[in-house]
């Protein structure tokens, strides 16, 4: 009934605005319909979907813009159960799985370029992501960026030759936001690891593998996320080699110029290469656990423009 | 619409217009000064009614950074729903186009920001010189009358009273 009700008054707007459209001509005056006919040009510009370059596991579609620099640290605390959590180490608050020290840097508004490096494997990477399409209003529907990323254990010995210390990240990150704040994210990959992460015999050196985001708004300035990833790794998938698909879960909060995303995942490693690669740890073991990004925007842009205007101040 | 377009043919003796009205907005908080401003804001002026109105889009003011043009279009605005601000009033003060000279006008009518219609009586100066128009006003909104709400933890402290001033440069419409 209830339904039925709301139905109807959506449908009897809609049948007054079309009757307005119609005789808005004669109600309004010459002044009116002039300036109508000035307006009616309402860009449909492109829409900001994510507030965040970072989710939970995955990054978001979203850029930032040109001179804009992104500072983040991106932390993982050790297992909050099982053989290695529990209370006497503070449900892995005493212990650390990986932090990720990073930053981002808008070299256009589309174009980015990332530099980061990893507790796990002491791997340092550079990126670049770039926004090819913009989801936008009577537009695209969908947002489009790819991300392309080398990475370099620059320790270690497990390692014969220089090469073998890299390993190489391709995504495309397709995301659709159904309502402001409410998006889906799908971005397929592929990972290339010159050897072998973890170092087993038989293990994949190339896979691919799907990152599917669902981001939900709770407020203006909060969210929820759920993030999960599957590696199509025949090695990973075998019984007994003990692998688990990373799934995590954010509450994300925006303050303006800062975004804080309290998270829990089973995945220890925050980089990209490292969760698809290594994820060896299971929700039902308990070995799941608290993380946090912080990310904090510095806009080089506004400081340009503050100094100029002072400069024309004085003189 | 054929209508219309009668009755602007009638009476484009009187139309003034103006497609690339300025508008600025200021706020001023203790931890920053912000200022946003557009040059693309439309208006029409009717000499022969006193009618004055204005429209501009909200997408098109623009910040000097861009992480505050973000939160201004999304949390503040919410742009994608109500992408326009709309102003429409009439002169109190009857203005003689045909003579040069500056004249203090008193502009009542509903001013339309974030959805919110406020009966507003707004000051300004209209001056004629050589049968062009133009005209300078500064007003005060309140975030808090047009349900703007500004969120309690923000980086980009706005202040609760936000200046604008809008200047036009009006031509004879044809």
């Amino acid at each position: 009934m209830k339904r039925c009700i709301i139905l109807l008054s959506f449908m009897l707007a809609s049948v007054t605005l079309m009757a307005q459209k119609g005789d808005s001509d004669k109600k309004t005056t010459a002044a009116d319909s002039l300036l109508n006919s000035m307006s009616n040009d309402d860009a449909k510009g492109p829409m900001e979907i994510y507030k965040s370059s970072r989710l939970v596991l995955s990054q978001s579609t979203k850029t930032i813009k040109k001179n804009n620099f992104n500072f983040l640290v991106i932390h993982r605390f050790g297992d909050f159960a099982g053989k290695n959590g529990g209370g006497k180490l503070y449900y892995g608050l005493d212990d650390v799985a990986d932090v990720y020290i990073g930053f981002e840097y808008g070299l256009t508004d589309n174009l980015n370029i990332d530099m980061g490096r990893s507790t796990i494997g002491g791997l340092a990477d550079l990126e670049l992501k770039y926004a090819v399409l913009h989801q936008a209003n009577g537009g695209s529907p969908f947002a489009i960026t790819l991300l392309g990323e080398t990475a370099l254990r620059p320790y270690g010995k497990d390692f014969t030759k220089a090469s073998d210390r890299f390993s190489y990240f391709g995504q495309v990150l397709i995301a659709h936001s159904f309502s402001p704040g409410n998006v889906l994210q799908i971005a397929p990959s592929v990972v290339r690891n010159n050897t072998p992460i973890p170092f087993v015999p038989g293990n994949d050196l190339d896979f691919i593998a799907l990152n599917a985001t669902l981001r939900l708004k709770l407020s203006k300035a909060a969210g929820f996320i759920i993030d999960y990833a599957h590696s199509f790794s025949s090695f990973q998938h075998t019984q007994g080699n003990g692998f688990s698909d990373p799934l995590g879960f954010g509450f994300e909060m925006e303050t303006g110029g800062h975004v804080f995303t309290l998270n829990v995942t089973n995945a220890r490693a925050v980089n990209e290469i490292n969760y698809l690669s290594g994820t060896q740890s299971s929700y039902g073991r308990g070995q799941y656990r608290i993380g946090f990004t912080i990310s904090r925007m510095f806009d080089f842009n506004g400081h340009k423009k503050d100094k100029k205007e002072k400069k024309e101040g004085n003189n | 619409m054929l209508l219309a377009w009668m009755i602007t043919f009638q009476a484009g003796q009187d139309l003034y217009v103006c497609k690339n009205a300025s508008i600025t907005l200021f706020s001023t908080a203790p931890i920053e000064d912000i200022k946003a401003e557009t040059s693309t804001g439309a208006s029409v002026f009717n000499a022969a009614t006193g009618e004055l109105n204005f429209t501009v889009l909200i997408s098109s003011f623009k910040f000097p950074k861009s992480l505050m043009q973000e939160h201004f279009n999304s949390d503040y605005m919410e742009s994608d729903k109500y992408p326009r601000a709309t102003f429409k009033g009439k002169i109190a003060e009857k203005i003689d186009v045909t003579k040069d000279g500056s004249y203090p006008v008193n502009v009542t009518g509903d001013l339309t920001v974030h959805n919110v219609t406020m009966k507003r009586t707004i000051s300004g100066t209209m001056t004629v010189k050589g049968g062009a128009i133009s005209m300078k006003s500064e007003f005060m909104v309140k975030c808090a009358d047009h349900h703007i709400d500004i969120p309690k933890i923000v980086f980009h402290n706005i202040a609760e009273s936000i200046k604008m001033t809008v200047s036009a440069n009006y031509v004879l419409y044809k």
